[in-house]
């Protein structure tokens, strides 16, 4: 696109040259020229004016960024092509919804002095006068604007001339000589390539060898073709109850999904030496720890790093296999899930109950403040009391089947903390 | 655009220590805060080389990928390593059958299979750590371990060395690619029932070998151990090899030519079970026209009836996405899915399953992020199968055009009349290119023949820019080359041929 522009520009300025020697009043008059928003993609149609990098009076040189256009899609620059002047800003920053091809802006030629250069009229607005009073407007006046949009494309509605891209391709350079098709003509077929590119087709169907539709047709159904095919999607039925699922996938990462066989796994476990540890604390350090921190405690410790689940060996497992390179690493033990249900004690309330533990403040300042926390305190000691009263606790778990040796490793592990170990949990 | 080609550059530099600092805080959280402007989850080609245009267009990107090694199915399991197979078996085929007609006079001839198989492995080694090497280059961060959706902008990574990360990103793109489909009923250990991935590690040459899927993995597959010494059998549900793209005519001719090299083709036949009990595996196969059934015993099985889109465990269902009935990620034409930020390319979402094709998503789909526009041709994505010899094609086929009531003119030219395959004793196959029959707009081309993959990247450049037949005949091929049979196939569709 930027080789074409250039070539556009180049065109102008032949075309303004010659102008200007028909035109004797001011050569310089026609060296500002309308800069017009330009479509920086095909299917941009308008586009707001984010902010001018340029100000008025300021040079730049080719590659420059002039201004940031923000569309629908994104923000992106517009660099000047060649260098030059900016003259007059038209459109300025924080423009909404400015049209393609609406002049934005006025550029003169570097080294022009724009005190000195009068502003050019406004094209669209002449063209719009001009194409109804006299639709077929002659092509030199058409040049000039095309060539003020950087990234426009080589057609022109308007007039009904069409700027081709050379070279030709060999079919279409051939017909031409064969047939005496002069420039002028040439620019009067519209090419049905890609980017407007003149085809064979299209240069046999101006000349009447071939029907005056087809090249048209043969190239609609080829950009068919250029998509892909995204009608008519059948979306996946969702498997069965979608919503229960989900939230115990998020609780229960590594189970299975619902339908395998579940086994119970039980141990009971003593908490008499929780209870004794507690008591200590409390007596020797006036620290109260609730039995339900011991247990979260020795739920995370056994959690950690159990044997992974067997299941069928993935695709990239039994290639690894077959290669000789066995994982050792990540695929033996995996983190742990489970959560034991032990009765008559929640999770959920035993939490609760433990949230107003005592905070760092309260055990330096010792037992003076004792009275104000104690009300606090109160609820986590008798719910640990009346645990601790049975001393024997059935933890028990729910798992799939293949799960089985892992969960009971997972209670045996509880087991040790709780009832070996206990000071190690805090 | 200046302005922006100055960020990236300064934004790469920072970018080492900054990692650095990152990983050293993530020792001690759980999790890393920094957001991405970009999340691929996938290191296959569509992700890989997303993330390497990502790091040139200046985004701060990070790359998921489970495997251990960069590349994906093309690179680890699929197209590389199934190349360096098939030349090489190739090689071999000709030293013990073709060498001596040629005036070259080998002693004895001996296939070291585990050697053989170690060549396939540094080619493979070799690019996987070039594609690392190239992340690098591009400032784009490599995660090894595995990623799913926590909600629409928090990916979890349970990362290969242990331990887990979340990160965010403003931007995520699912290239979580394929997989093998599964035959119902014959359960894969990828030693006796293989698929692609196992049938290229097999650790011996099976006395017999037969293939359930006459695709173009399937032929490539029976390719290589048919010329290893291996009895091979294609069962083909269709009615013809090469999958349903194949032109009609291209591929009777090749399984003309195959059949030749000794392999054996049941095509319109439907594999009914599959029991892995005795020695060897059993299939029971019924003919679906007026055949009768029959069983097929074999040491080795390949299950090569396609590709799925796998985006197990990716926690799709966590953000509310959506796929269609076979499994493929709903997206738009610009890959968003119906959460704009998350956007889907490759083999997990629609149109062809190839990395090429994954490819040009890849970097159109940074640009849509980038720049707000994109580009791939999906009419103009050529197909290859690396048999011998080749089959390729780009565009349309004859019976895609008769389907659709498409006017076509067809020309055709043999290899046995060009004078590089007739020097080089390698003149099988033909050249076939259609067009319209009244703008001569290349409508196709299909080749089976020495060298056709590579051929098909000028009907495939000719195809993009709207060539007609005439152009691609006008245009000077040098001779003697392979070339110029398509040179010459285009002028038999505007003209004549001269050598024909």
């Amino acid at each position: 696109m930027a080789s074409l522009a250039a070539a556009c520009r180049i065109s102008s300025r032949l075309a303004s040259g010659r102008a200007a020697r028909s035109f004797t009043t001011s050569s310089r008059c026609l060296a500002a020229q309308n800069f017009t928003m330009p479509a920086l993609s095909p299917t941009m149609t308008e586009g707001n004016i984010a902010s001018w990098k340029v100000k008025e009076g300021d040079s730049f040189s080719a590659g420059d960024v002039l201004l940031e256009i923000e569309t629908d899609k994104a923000t992106m620059d517009v660099e000047a092509q060649d260098e030059g002047i900016m003259m007059k800003i038209i459109s300025q920053d924080g423009s909404k919804s400015v049209q393609v091809g609406t002049r934005i802006a006025v550029l003169a030629d570097a080294g022009d002095d724009i005190s000195a250069l009068e502003l050019p009229a406004d094209e669209q607005l002449q063209q719009s006068a001009q194409s109804t009073s006299q639709p077929a407007a002659p092509a030199p006046r058409e040049e000039p604007k095309s060539a003020a949009k950087p990234s426009a494309k080589p057609e022109s509605a308007a007039s009904g001339t069409y700027e081709h891209n050379y070279p030709l391709l060999p079919s279409v350079g051939l017909l031409v000589h064969e047939h005496g098709i002069s420039k002028e003509d040439l620019s009067k077929i519209k090419g049905t390539g890609p980017s407007g590119r003149l085809l064979k087709g299209d240069v046999l169907a101006f000349i009447g060898a071939i029907n005056a539709d087809r090249p048209a047709k043969v190239s609609s159904h080829l950009s068919k073709l250029a998509h892909l095919d995204l009608s008519n999607i059948k979306v996946a039925e969702k498997k069965a109850a979608p919503a229960p699922k989900a939230s115990e996938a998020a609780s229960k990462a590594p189970k299975a999904a619902p339908e395998v066989e579940k086994v119970l796994v039980q141990l009971p476990i003593s908490l008499e030496s929780v209870v004794q540890l507690q008591r200590r604390l409390q007596d020797s350090a006036d620290v109260s720890v609730s039995t339900a921190t011991f247990i979260s405690k020795a739920t995370a410790f056994a959690n950690s790093r159990l044997p992974a689940v067997p299941h069928a060996p993935t695709a990239s497992e039994l290639f690894d296999e077959v290669l000789g390179l066995g994982k050792s690493k990540a695929t033996k033990f995996s983190q742990g899930a489970y959560v034991p249900t032990i009765p008559d004690y929640s999770f959920t309330a035993s939490r609760r109950a433990s949230a107003p533990k005592s905070d760092i403040i309260d055990i330096l300042a010792g037992p003076a403040k004792k009275s104000s926390s104690s009300s606090a305190q109160r609820a986590t000691p008798r719910l640990d009391a009346r645990l601790a009263a049975d001393g024997i606790h059935t933890f028990s778990l729910l798992v799939p089947k293949e799960e089985k040796a892992r969960a009971e490793l997972f209670l045996e592990r509880c087991k040790l903390a709780l009832e070996e170990v206990p000071e190690t949990l805090i | 655009m200046i302005a922006s080609r100055l960020i990236p550059r300064s934004a790469i530099r920072t970018l080492p220590s900054r990692q650095l600092t990152l990983s050293r805080w993530s020792r001690g959280f759980a999790s890393a805060s920094e957001e991405k402007d970009l999340i691929i989850i996938g290191g296959g080609v569509a992700g890989y080389v997303a993330a390497i245009k990502a790091g040139q267009e200046g985004l701060k990107v990070a790359c998921i990928e489970k495997r251990g090694t960069l590349g994906g199915t093309c690179l680890n399991v699929g197209c590389i390593p199934s190349k360096s197979l098939l030349n090489n078996s190739h090689l071999y085929h000709q030293i013990l059958h073709d060498s001596k007609n040629r005036g070259i006079e080998v002693g004895e001839v001996k296939l070291n299979l585990e050697t053989f198989m170690k060549a396939k492995e540094t080619a493979v080694t070799g690019l996987t750590k070039g594609v690392e090497f190239l992340l690098k280059k591009n400032g784009a961060e490599y995660i090894k371990g595995t990623g799913s959706f926590i909600n629409e902008n928090e990916i979890k990574v349970e990362l290969n060395d242990g331990g887990e990360s979340v990160i965010r990103g403003k931007n995520i793109l699912i290239a979580t690619g394929s997989e093998a489909t599964p035959f119902p009923g014959l359960t894969i250990d990828e030693q006796r029932v293989v698929t692609s991935t196992g049938a290229i590690a097999l650790q011996k040459v099976p006395e017999t070998m037969t293939v359930i899927g006459g695709g173009i993995i399937g032929l490539e597959m029976a390719s290589v151990w048919s010329r290893l010494g291996a009895k091979v059998t294609v069962v083909e549900f269709l009615g013809q090899i090469g999958g349903p793209g194949m032109d009609t005519e291209i591929s009777k001719a090749t399984q003309r030519i195959l059949k030749k090299q000794g392999i054996e083709f049941k095509l319109n036949t439907k594999v009914v079970s599959g029991d892995t009990s005795s020695e060897l595996v059993k299939l029971d196969v019924d003919a679906a026209k007026g055949g009768k059934p029959e069983s097929i015993d074999s040491e080795v099985v390949l299950v090569a009836i396609g590709r799925r889109p796998y985006t197990q465990g990716l926690g799709l269902e966590n953000i509310g996405l959506e796929t269609d009935e076979r499994g493929r990620v709903i997206i738009d034409s610009e890959y968003r899915t119906k959460i704009p930020h998350i956007r889907c390319i490759g083999d997990v979402t629609f149109g062809p399953m190839l990395a090429h094709k994954a490819e040009e998503e890849a970097v159109a789909v940074v640009e849509y992020i980038s720049k707000g526009h994109g580009h791939v041709n999906y009419g103009c994505i050529p197909s290859v199968m690396y048999t011998h010899p080749e089959v390729a094609w780009v565009g349309q086929s004859e019976q895609d055009l008769k389907a659709q009531n498409i006017p076509y003119k067809i020309g055709t030219f043999p290899f046995s009349a060009n004078s590089r395959a007739k020097t080089n004793l390698d003149s099988e196959g033909l050249v076939k290119i259609l067009a319209d029959p009244e703008t001569d707009r290349l409508l196709g081309a299909h080749i089976v023949g020495p060298g056709a993959g590579e051929m098909i990247a000028e009907a495939t450049l000719a195809l993009e820019y709207g060539a007609s037949s005439e152009d691609i005949a006008r245009t000077c091929h040098a001779h003697p080359t392979l070339a110029e049979a398509f040179k010459e196939a285009a002028m038999a569709t505007y003209d004549k041929a001269i050598h024909f």
